[in-house]
């Protein structure tokens, strides 16, 4: 935090203050972080009289334990299963639909738009009884699909908006002059609007993305087997099991959050426009 | 799917024949088959597992039900006279309200100060905003344990400081006194960054010379910033205001794995209250009550708020 | 739509192809049980019926106690439910019944059914018919340290009555040492307080009024008052510090460690108390001592009154006639005599008990045999939603933040809520 104002004013008060409170902030985010990261590396013993410094001796174990058991990997799996289900089902249902919305005048069109933005309003947890009935009359309870077909559904309102809004930038000209040279709407969706959307899409994608891979309610009620968890839930049951054991409690919450950051080192320009854009229009 | 859309398109391209005859621009015909094909998955998911839900949740709370087989037993309006009656309920609903009041008046200052010192460009901004954003996409769930561990009155970093003052660490996680204090703090630590950004990306799109032409008026630094910014920020403040009530309305996750919602009940939001009493216990009319009354609570919630604070935009 | 509804399925389908691919019969198993020394007996004996008969498979499903509370109700409505399942019996095996998610096992139990002890198996009988068999009795009572007592002079079989044991917590606590460990957070170990004191004040007798909706129900004298005495002890700060944030087997780990002189536990604690303990060795057998829950004076409950748990097990609906056969294989006498000599369980099979070879167990067994009144937990017998409330409640009196009269009318309420 080499400011070059402080270089030149080293004495000005008000700088001086800045740097400290954002040293303070910096601080209360990373020591639990970190904590976490490093608390994975000591004993139990350890942990206890020293939670704060760095390990006096590294228990590689602890993270080995859990990379090479088949727990972990099954937990992300699932995870990855259930995400990308919902990613493509939310991209493929919100995208034909936003471009109808988006190109196609026709009576009750306006209506069927805020029938869906309904959606923004409440959280799926306000009829999660409900819809743990109806996803057990569809026989689709401790399935993959009883938890990505309502996800996809509660992200339907927010990722229609955001796509009509930028299908409704692609000139109309364009879709004029396809449309005389004999390309069909469903053509121009295919072969234009899609390729030309990418940057929306994968905004709306990463947002449902981590949305789905972070969710702990839908699967809590619609799985039953262990073999389907994700790994909130996984996490929970770990956690039930090795109660006060929590130097491997915090090895696994590392292991388990190192996909998360990950993702967001790599795709945090989109992350953060898809979850702040995606507010901006709430 | 694939072979659905092909025949699809050749009707489509059919279609096209129609223009051209009646130069009347795109045809219906292939508008209509758009309508019919790509609208209906849309409507049918959000119809089936949105909308029908909350209509369904209405029914069932008119019943006494555990949820095997059909609902039989109709008791009128009596679940929401037991939620009402529920002390849990009314302190799911003070702590739902305690949130609000911490987001208005610690999360959203903070968040606000913190937007205008990262806003301008100097080395380590870029870092820190992102830093600051970090806590935000963890999951609700790694986020919670990690705290009670933070929390935790054997192993615990707020433990371990009260040690070193030689006092008996508190379990603050286990006393109704502090349970529901202890889990504001997380609240806050988890979200402020993502409010930040907001503000960020507002004072970004700024027009800057508003506030340089008030620079030039003579306006100090803090009176530019009180009089030209902070009404400039008014929609992202609504915003970031209308997030908080709706997020707080929504919070479970962050609890499950802190308290549970407890020690007795202190903890609860309206979804950890709904979980523990409904869905847990699989009183299905009993938390299809608390749903709808939710409901209720989101919608003129968000009707009310639109009307007074957003109707400009 | 109807194309994701058959991708779905097409999923699902291969999913479950690859299981029948096998070609037998899988029997499964969700127990609860959290000491390993007895799962693994238990994995013997599933190994060992495998082995006799060919082609049917035991797979064996771990829940944790209270995740499994809470997910019963779910697991029992989807279709990949497990075929045998735990129970406590009562008035949440009723429900069970009446939802029909259980199978009838009356005629494939017959004749077999006469071994087992004739209250244990009326737990699990409704109407005439049977829907799960029994395992194992336990009683509710004081575990102790002995060590811990004596340090602070404190004589367990000095415990006679409440005022003994609220004196004993105050010597203890005189004495620096922590008198009660408690799983606050899982609310049912607070309710045996509660549960017991109402066993003991009323007797048999109130309890039967109040589930008739007499002499003010649950929310009648002997309910407030075993609040209220709950409420003494309460008062007196005895448990561990944070202990509403303590879980079960937290609590029993922090009884194994030896940082509490007392816990009001079930008798398998025990021995459970060392594979949750931190050194995973716990407190030695000479190092525990045992006393009844103490008397109240004035009380209309007998002294040999009990307040403990009738466990089985029960099949789910439409599972295979294996799962019956397997459930029987274990309930039986050899079995039920091997864990009674691992003193994991009192048994319930006629005879077994004389594979009891330890001390301890044999006096749990002489006090059932003894107890003309055998109370089962209130938060099962009472059904799913009272009995859930009953934990709400006692821990909301131990929190402070409820009256003992508050506590008792709530409980009433939900129970005349009914389901």
């Amino acid at each position: 935090m080499s400011n070059a104002r402080i270089i030149r004013a080293p004495l000005d008060p008000s700088v001086l203050l800045k740097v400290v409170f954002l040293a303070v902030i910096a601080i209360i985010v990373m020591v639990p972080l970190l904590a976490t990261l490093f608390g994975g590396f000591k004993s139990l013993g350890e942990l206890r009289v020293n939670p704060f410094g760095l390990p006096r001796q590294w228990e590689w174990q602890n993270y080995a334990d859990i990379l090479f058991s088949a727990r972990y990997w099954q937990l992300l799996r699932n995870s990855l299963i259930i995400s990308t289900l919902t990613v493509a089902l939310t991209l493929i249902v919100a995208s034909m639909a936003a471009f109808t919305f988006a190109h196609i005048r026709f009576y009750g069109s306006s209506m069927l738009l805020s029938y869906l933005t309904l959606g923004l309003l409440f959280p799926a947890a306000t009829a999660v009884l409900p819809l743990f009935i109806k996803v057990r009359d569809l026989r689709l309870l401790d399935t993959y699909f009883g938890v990505a077909l309502p996800q996809a559904a509660f992200s339907l309102a927010m990722s229609v908006l955001l796509l009509r809004r930028f299908f409704k930038d692609i000139p109309y000209e364009l879709l004029e002059a396809a449309l005389v040279d004999g390309c069909s709407y469903i053509k121009f969706f295919r072969y234009v609007t899609l390729p030309l959307s990418r940057p929306i899409l994968a905004t709306v994608g990463t947002i449902t993305f981590v949305n789905s891979w972070n969710a702990y309610l839908l699967p809590l009620v619609m799985l039953n087997t262990d073999a389907l968890y994700p790994w909130p839930l996984g996490i929970m049951i770990y956690q039930g099991e090795y109660s006060s054991e929590w130097h491997l409690i915090l090895a696994f919450i590392t292991l388990t959050i190192l996909p998360t950051i990950i993702l967001f080192l790599l795709a945090q320009k989109h992350i953060v426009a898809g979850l702040t854009a995606g507010a901006v229009k709430g | 799917m694939a072979r659905r859309t092909a025949s699809v398109s050749a009707i489509g391209v059919a279609g096209e024949m129609v223009p051209q005859v009646t130069v009347r621009g795109p045809s219906w015909d292939g508008r209509f088959t758009v309508l019919i094909l790509f609208l209906p998955p849309a409507l049918l998911l959000f119809t089936l597992f949105v909308v029908l839900p909350i209509g369904e949740a209405a029914w069932y709370s008119a019943f006494n039900w555990n949820g095997f087989g059909r609902p039989t037993n109709w008791i009128g309006l009596d679940n929401y006279r037991f939620v009402l009656e529920t002390r849990a309920f009314w302190l799911a609903l003070r702590n739902n309200g305690l949130i609000i009041a911490v987001s208005l008046a610690i999360q959203l200052p903070l968040a606000l100060t913190l937007a205008l010192m990262l806003a301008e460009r100097f080395r380590g901004a870029v870092a820190l905003r992102m830093l600051f954003f970090m806590p935000y996409i963890l999951a609700e769930i790694a986020t919670g344990l990690i705290f009670s561990f933070v929390y935790d009155g054997d192993y615990g970093l707020v433990a371990s400081i009260w040690r070193t003052f030689g006092a008996e660490p508190p379990h603050l996680l286990a006393s109704t006194d502090t349970a529901m204090l202890a889990v504001l703090i997380v609240i806050v630590w988890k979200y402020f960054g993502f409010h930040m950004m907001l503000f960020i990306a507002a004072l970004q799109s700024l027009d800057k010379s508003l506030i340089e032409a008030a620079r030039i008026d003579g306006a100090t630094r803090s009176q530019a910033l009180r009089h030209v910014v902070i009404p400039l920020l008014y929609p992202t403040i609504r915003l970031s205001v209308f997030f908080a009530i709706v997020g707080s309305l929504q919070l479970f996750d962050l609890v499950m794995p802190l308290t549970r919602g407890g020690p007795a009940d202190s903890s609860n939001t309206m979804v950890s209250f709904l979980y523990n009493n409904g869905i847990s216990r699989m009183r299905v009319g009993y938390g299809s009550a608390i749903g709808v009354i939710l409901f209720a609570i989101c919608v003129t919630f968000a009707f009310t708020y639109k009307r007074w604070f957003m109707r400009d935009e | 739509m109807r194309l994701l509804g058959k991708l779905g399925l097409a999923v699902v389908a291969c999913l479950l192809g690859a299981k029948l691919a096998a070609a037998e019969t899988t029997v499964k198993w969700l127990h609860i049980e959290a000491n390993p020394a007895q799962v693994k007996i238990w994995e013997e004996v599933a190994r060992a019926y495998e082995g006799s008969h060919p082609g049917v498979k035991v797979e064996m499903q771990f829940l944790e106690n209270e995740a499994y509370k809470a997910k019963l109700p779910t697991i029992l409505q989807s279709r990949d439910r497990p075929n045998i399942i735990y129970s406590w019996a009562g008035g949440v095996l009723k429900t069970q019944i009446e939802a029909g998610v259980l199978d009838d096992i009356t005629d494939s139990v017959k004749g077999y059914s006469d071994s087992l002890t004739p209250a244990a198996l009326a737990a699990f009988t409704s109407n005439g018919r049977v829907y799960g068999l029994p395992t194992a009795l336990s009683q509710v009572g004081f575990l102790c340290n002995k060590e811990l007592m004596a340090k602070a002079k404190v004589d367990p079989a000095g415990i006679k009555s409440w005022d003994d044991l609220l004196a004993a917590v105050k010597t203890l606590k005189a004495a620096g040492v922590t008198p009660i460990v408690v799983g606050g957070a899982d609310k049912w170990p607070l309710h045996f307080y509660w549960t017991h004191l109402a066993v003991r004040i009323g007797g048999k007798a109130a309890f039967d009024a109040a589930l008739r909706g007499q002499d003010g129900g649950f929310a009648g004298e002997t309910f407030q008052k075993s609040g209220e005495l709950f409420k003494q002890l309460v008062d007196l700060q005895p448990f561990q510090n944070g202990f509403l944030g303590f879980k079960n087997p937290q609590a029993v780990g922090y009884f194994g460690d030896g940082k509490a002189a007392m816990t009001l536990a079930i008798s398998t604690v025990y021995h459970l108390q060392r594979a949750l303990a931190a050194d995973k060795v716990g407190l030695n057998e000479d190092k525990m001592c045992w006393f009844d829950f103490p008397v109240v004076t004035g009380g209309k409950g007998a002294p040999t009154d009990t307040l403990g748990g009738i466990t089985g097990w029960l099949i789910t609906k439409g599972s295979p006639k294996e799962a019956v056969d397997f459930l029987k294989y274990f309930v039986s006498k050899e079995v039920q005599t091997r864990l009674a000599a691992g003193n994991f369980i009192i048994p319930v099979v006629q005879g077994a008990d004389a594979g009891l070879n330890n001390a301890f167990m044999k006096l749990i067994a002489a006090n059932l045999a003894k107890s003309n009144y055998h109370q089962n937990f209130y938060d099962q017998s009472l059904g799913p939603s009272v009995g859930r409330v009953v934990n709400d409640v006692t821990a909301e009196i131990a929190g402070g933040s409820m009256s003992p009269q508050d506590a008792a009318r709530a409980i009433e309420a939900a129970w005349k809520q009914g389901n």
